[in-house]
């Protein structure tokens, strides 16, 4: 009986194999096509309930899984959001360079801002490049929109820029395309605001007027920047502060609460 | 096993109700990532109750409605339920004494593990799977708790109902090789 089973079964593989379907597998599944699908139907719940502690079981799990991932895509995207604005910035700085903004003769030396003074009356910066990068005390220091300050003090691998925003800062500046120099300085109370003052002219300066550094030079003696380096915006010239007070106020264009990366005009007036 | 008419009635209908709860339910459940060989404790159940020659019929059979049913080459279910189905009823036929309380669901463990190794080897044979995966080990541990736990409630509800044709354990001490199971009621 047994070798006539097993045969029967090789008889069977023999003359299917091969075939999707043959007459008796479709004549069996016709015939209890009905009986299959009555108890498929009658047995719906009872599946559904097994399915469902399943599925319970494996959603804790997946839950677990899920929040893990979800929390490294969250650390991929700030890490993803922090490189992009690295990149905006870096982007802005090679501008610079690309737009001819850098006077001709100055070498930028990109450095990263490492450390910021912690109050807000007092504006200093400190960044990666010092001496041996060929930074030198007195360097004017850009960012990728505006001047940013000036380097004071140069160590090996590190520099101390004074922002233009610090309280000890003097600028001269010049409005374009009208021409009236005076000197940038940064505005009381305003920590994030210049005042253009000691302005040489009467002629009124309009809002929206570009300041850029005036960069004067005489036999003896030189202004610390180089001309026409974009500073800021004149954002506001009541006509009585510039009648009384010769003076006007600038918003800088370098946003110095975002200071990521800079560049550093070494060179220039040295040579 | 005594077969009667009822009895053959019985085993008739217990295999359809087989093929009709593994294709419609069992098939389509997955608990633990695995789920239970139902038609293959059947057939083990019944090789254990009735000997090589019922567990052989019973695997050829629900094995062939299988195979029709799901599609699955003709033959390759009803060869591995044949063999676990004799295999069965090979190990009732020649034990000696008691299997002991947990002697059933382990055999129900161990045949079901060697049913699925048999359907695997069927299926590379034929070209119908690809190589074997360490990862189907999990699965396969799964399926056999199920087998044991399925074996012990199974095993108690077949006995009730072949009840009047298993064959008394006292008579077969007496008369020949020692019947694991069966009462006559």
């Amino acid at each position: 009986m047994l070798a006539l089973l097993v045969i029967g079964c090789f008889i069977l593989l023999t003359a299917s194999f091969g075939q999707r379907s043959n007459f008796i597998q479709s004549t069996v599944a016709t015939v209890f096509g009905p009986l299959e699908e009555g108890a498929s139907r009658a047995l719906k719940p009872a599946r559904d309930l097994v399915n469902w502690f399943d599925e319970t079981f494996e959603a804790r799990g997946e839950n677990a899984r899920l929040r893990e991932e979800l929390e490294e895509a969250r650390l991929q995207a700030i890490a993803g959001q922090a490189a992009r604005q690295e990149n905006d910035q870096l982007r802005d700085l090679h501008d610079l360079s690309e737009t001819g903004v850098i006077p001709s003769g100055y070498e930028p030396v990109v450095a990263r801002v490492i450390a910021r003074s912690p109050s807000l009356w007092t504006g200093t910066v400190t960044v990666d490049a010092g001496s041996s990068s060929g930074v030198e005390v007195g360097d004017p220091v850009m960012s990728g929109d505006g001047l940013v300050g000036q380097v004071t003090a140069v160590y090996g691998g590190s520099s101390l820029v004074l922002l233009i925003t610090d309280p000890s800062s003097r600028i001269s500046g010049r409005v374009v395309p009208s021409g009236v120099q005076g000197i940038l300085q940064p505005e009381i109370g305003n920590p994030e605001g210049l005042v253009l003052g000691f302005l040489d002219r009467a002629e009124q300066v309009r809002v929206g007027s570009s300041v850029v550094t005036a960069g004067w030079r005489t036999e003896t003696r030189a202004s610390r920047f180089p001309p026409n380096l974009p500073v800021g915006v004149v954002e506001r010239a009541p006509l009585i502060e510039q009648e009384a007070s010769r003076q006007v106020f600038v918003r800088p264009l370098a946003d110095m609460s975002r200071l990521d990366f800079v560049s550093i005009l070494t060179g220039g007036w040295r040579k | 096993m005594i077969l009667t008419p009822n009895i053959l009635a019985r085993l008739g209908a217990l295999g359809l109700l087989t093929v009709l709860l593994e294709v419609s339910f069992f098939s389509r459940i997955t608990l633990l990532g695995s789920r239970p060989a139902f038609a293959v404790l059947v057939v083990v159940l019944l090789g254990l109750l009735g000997g090589v020659t019922i567990g052989a019929v019973a695997g050829f059979s629900i094995g062939f409605l299988i195979d029709c049913l799901i599609g699955s080459p003709l033959g390759s279910t009803a060869l591995v339920l044949i063999l676990v189905g004799y295999l069965a009823g090979a190990y009732r036929e020649r034990a000696t004494g008691r299997a002991g309380r947990l002697g059933i669901p382990l055999i129900c463990v161990g045949l079901t593990l060697i049913a699925e190794a048999a359907l695997l080897a069927i299926h590379l044979l034929l070209g119908l799977s690809g190589p074997f995966s360490p990862a189907v080990i999990p699965d396969l541990m799964v399926t056999a708790l199920y087998a044991f736990v399925l074996g012990l409630a199974l095993n108690a509800g077949l006995r009730r109902l072949l009840s009047p044709a298993l064959i008394d354990e006292s008579d077969r001490q007496s008369n020949g090789p020692v019947a694991v199971f069966g009462n006559r009621k």
